[in-house]
């Protein structure tokens, strides 16, 4: 995993020549507009490095995480495309940089952050999407514990029906044997002489 | 404690929910020195609903780290990875 520490440290070998020379590194997220031809793609990335080469700055590292979705809407853009630098520049030419950057068409956004002591570069891109993946096998589980959830109702539901179904089953014939019986007594009683009504 | 009778009656332990002051900070058990904006899925769990920073008081985050994670959630916002308002 690169460190800024290590590249600083080549800069302080570096600036031993030039010691009047004051070089920091800069953390640059640059957003800009998703849908874009490979031309143009290019020709954007070309003008973003010839800014800070004229500013006297060298490439630490590069982060491109790729299209991404947006939280809210900038400059009409629900999606943009993401990139980050790592540039080690003098201080003193950041608000240069800074404003040609603030005025370039194709940018939508851009925020320069000065990282802490022994930061360590991490490409968040991979960990964003792994992240994705298993929050996706989350939704899933979900998903798949509503299902059982629901089959589980659904079997205990048939099973209260089975149930009711046999009960009534179990009455009918009980039923049909006392109105037999009924209707025999009655019989018996009509046939019957020695009752006068 | 002194017995009150408006007072309802004494929950049992399994009911009673945990105070939110004994929680530990999550950024202090991970020795974070430095909460990234870049880190989305770090980040995230400390806004509510709204986009609103969640409080110090039910996160347990500790001084020190709310106040990296509140500078974080803020570039993020900037940048367009949280939405300032839902």
């Amino acid at each position: 995993m690169p460190s800024l520490t290590t590249s600083a440290s080549a800069a302080n070998e570096t600036a031993s020549d030039t010691a009047d020379r004051d070089v920091r590194v800069y953390e640059c997220a640059i957003l800009y507009s998703c849908p874009i031809a490979q031309k143009d793609e290019a020709a954007l990335m070309k003008e973003i490095d010839s800014y800070f080469h004229e500013a006297g700055a060298t490439l630490v590292a590069k982060d491109a995480w790729g299209r991404r979705g947006l939280a809210y809407p900038i400059k009409g853009a629900k999606e943009a495309n993401v990139a980050i630098y790592y540039w080690e520049m003098d201080p003193l030419k950041l608000k240069e940089v800074d404003q040609s950057l603030k005025i370039s068409k194709g940018i939508l956004r851009h925020l320069f952050v000065k990282p802490p002591k022994h930061y360590q570069i991490i490409k968040y891109a991979d960990v964003y999407e792994l992240w994705l993946k298993e929050r996706e096998s989350l939704d899933q589980k979900r998903a798949r514990e509503r299902q059982e959830q629901l089959e589980e109702r659904v079997a205990a539901q048939a099973k209260r029906r089975a149930k009711m179904t046999t009960e009534k089953k179990t009455d009918k014939p009980d039923a049909k044997i006392s109105g037999e019986a009924i209707a025999e007594g009655i019989e018996k009683l009509i046939s019957d002489d020695a009752i006068d009504i | 404690m002194i017995y009150n009778k408006f007072m309802p009656p004494a929950k049992s332990a399994t009911q009673r929910r945990t105070d939110p002051r004994l929680k530990k900070c999550p950024f202090c058990l991970k020795q974070a020195k430095y909460i990234d904006y870049k880190d989305y899925p770090g980040i995230k769990p400390f806004v509510d609903y709204f986009g609103n920073i969640m409080k110090r008081y039910y996160t347990g985050v500790c001084l020190k780290h709310q106040k990296m994670l509140r500078t974080a959630i803020e570039r993020a916002r900037f940048l367009g990875f949280l939405a300032y308002r839902k």
